[in-house]
């Protein structure tokens, strides 16, 4: 876990909420394991607002991270209006990582909804570069979200909820048609709470291995503070916590209770 | 910059707040720890919490609303595991203790002192207001706090402080009431109640509703007991509330702090209390003054 002065090296809009930022971070970039991890990340010095933004890796290579961010508030619009050069202040690399899409052991369908595509997308290069087959799903609610061309013969599947763009409807209809369609599917997921609860549902019933990034609202996000707690499956009606900061953020679909 | 209190010399006056640092076995890993004056753990209460359901968190203008729920592993899981890390450790280690009951506080200190280690001493936690029974009902009476300090002091000779809670209508009496039995200071303000809607949802952005207020919002509030506090008590005072600079901490001692802790701000940067101890070193040299403890109390006041 490095905290690293990091440059701009670019920052872009892609799409109508979503904003891609490459910084000069080779401590962290080295340090990086695989997509999953997070850093967190110090938006304005001021102490109006305390505390650091988490935000997923979407890439690392030799002395670059890429984040993918979505302007939601006024923190991350500011972030926004940062130009190349200017310095930001992180903490990473956090948390772990999706595994087992390298054994060739099944077919991995990767899912992303909203800005939960940022993990999503660097596991979908990367399977691309190993040429390892699989199949790339992203949500959003219409067109001017997506920045990713619908190419479904290049098992690239865009959905949105009005039918602007790809398939109308959430990842949900895509997902199961495929997991009908594939032998030995396995499932590495990011995105918003209802989408992984559906897939829990499917993953679950279905017996199809399945690993969620899950997001929680945290203030240190070096396992100190205990603000990000997520509550895991129990068997009875024990309550068991799990930091998603420290243990996650991916869980294995069954892991965690969206109750 | 050493700073005593009651019979323990500390390296500096500058501390880490209870719920800010893990239990200081964690942060040793992340940062020199050696430099900050003391860790106070995350607070210990007699069997194992897991904490409040989720969200636990939110960040309000210049601070935060915490409702973790007092969530540790419980004190017999703190001795086995943790207490023997404390032994070298690079600094002093005090143990933050809550409880329910005063049979809680009692039976928790009691088996913390049963076991030898090399904490310091204890601050008592009789402030959270983040759990139905989780020690601020003794924080706000007088009689209740002076009866819990009486009873924990028969029960160790480390160091005994006594966290208060800003939630009362006079802070001072409190404070009288936990020295005139026997504390050895008291630690001031413990988080103020606070709550936090989304506007766009419509859902309260805590669990439990109501959570602790932490951070620069709050400092002024923390000065103002400080002061008071100085006073009327004879003790120190150790002055919490909202510190991110050296300039703070300075402020504190002027209001009468003999050490102070940092809190929230370890949530951004786990090395702050490293650099503000720094500056605060450099402070007093440019100041010309060769102690801490030359600056307490000496606020020029009006009136």
């Amino acid at each position: 876990m490095i905290n690293e002065s990091a440059p701009i090296i670019e920052n872009v809009r892609l799409s109508q909420n979503l904003w891609q930022l490459k910084l000069l971070a080779p401590g962290i970039a080295k340090a990086t394991a695989g997509p999953g991890q997070f850093i967190e990340i110090l938006i304005d010095h001021s102490w109006e607002r305390p505390l650091r933004r988490p935000m997923s890796i979407a890439g690392a290579d030799n002395d670059q991270i890429t984040i993918i961010y979505k302007t939601f508030g006024p923190a991350t619009k500011s972030l926004s209006g940062k130009k190349s050069g200017e310095i930001i202040d992180l903490i990473g690399p956090l948390g772990n990582t999706f595994s087992g899409y390298e054994d060739n052991s099944h077919f991995p369908i990767l899912v992303g909804g909203g800005v939960g595509l940022a993990p999503v997308l660097w596991l979908h290069r990367k399977l691309v570069q190993s040429e390892i087959k699989h199949i790339l799903i992203i949500g959003a609610q219409t067109a001017d979200e997506h920045f990713l061309a619908d190419n479904p013969r290049e098992n690239i599947y865009l959905t949105t909820d009005d039918g602007t763009l790809g398939l109308r409807g959430t990842v949900m209809p895509v997902l199961n048609k495929l997991l009908g369609e594939i032998a030995k599917p396995s499932i590495y997921a990011c995105g918003p709470r209802a989408m992984l609860k559906a897939i829990q549902a499917v993953a679950v019933i279905g017996r199809v291995p399945a690993q969620l990034s899950v997001e929680s609202y945290m203030a240190c996000g070096i396992g100190l503070c205990q603000g990000c707690a997520i509550p895991l499956a129990t068997d009875n009606n024990s309550r068991n916590y799990s930091l998603v900061c420290r243990d996650g953020p991916v869980y294995a679909a069954e892991e965690v209770s969206f109750a | 910059m050493r700073t005593r209190i009651g019979s323990v010399e500390f390296a500096n006056p500058v501390f880490v707040a209870s719920g800010t640092y893990g239990y200081g076995t964690e942060a040793a890993g992340l940062t020199d720890i050696k430099g900050i004056g003391a860790v106070i753990t995350k607070s210990v209460t007699l069997n194992p919490r897991v904490g409040n359901p989720p969200p636990r968190i939110v960040e309000t203008a210049s601070g935060m609303i915490n409702s973790i729920g007092l969530a540790n592993v419980g004190i017999d899981r703190y001795l086995s595991e943790l207490q023997p890390i404390y032994r070298n450790f690079p600094t002093a280690v005090i143990m933050n203790i809550a409880g329910s009951t005063p049979a809680e506080y009692r039976q928790v200190l009691e088996k913390a002192e049963s076991v030898s280690s090399d904490i310091v001493g204890y601050e008592i936690n009789i402030s959270c207001p983040n759990v139905k029974e989780g020690g601020m009902e003794f924080g706000v009476s007088r009689e209740a706090t002076a009866r819990l300090t009486a009873d924990l002091r028969g029960l160790t000779e480390r160091l005994l402080i006594m966290k208060l809670s800003p939630n009362v209508t006079d802070i001072t009496a409190i404070g009288k009431a936990a020295e005139a039995a026997g504390a050895d200071a008291v630690s001031a303000i413990n988080t103020l109640v606070g709550m936090s809607i989304n506007p766009k949802t419509w859902q309260s952005n805590i669990f439990t509703t109501f959570g602790g207020l932490s951070g620069p919002a709050i400092k002024p509030v923390a000065i103002a007991a400080v002061h008071k506090l100085y006073r009327q008590l004879t003790i120190p005072v150790i002055g919490i509330g909202g510190i991110t600079t050296a300039g703070d901490v300075v402020e504190f001692a002027l209001a009468g702090a003999t050490a102070v802790q940092i809190g929230t701000a370890n949530f951004r940067d786990p090395a702050v209390g490293i650099k503000i101890r720094d500056d605060l070193e450099e402070y007093l040299a440019v100041k010309n003054l060769t102690n801490f403890e030359d600056i307490r109390g000496r606020v020029r006041l009006w009136s």
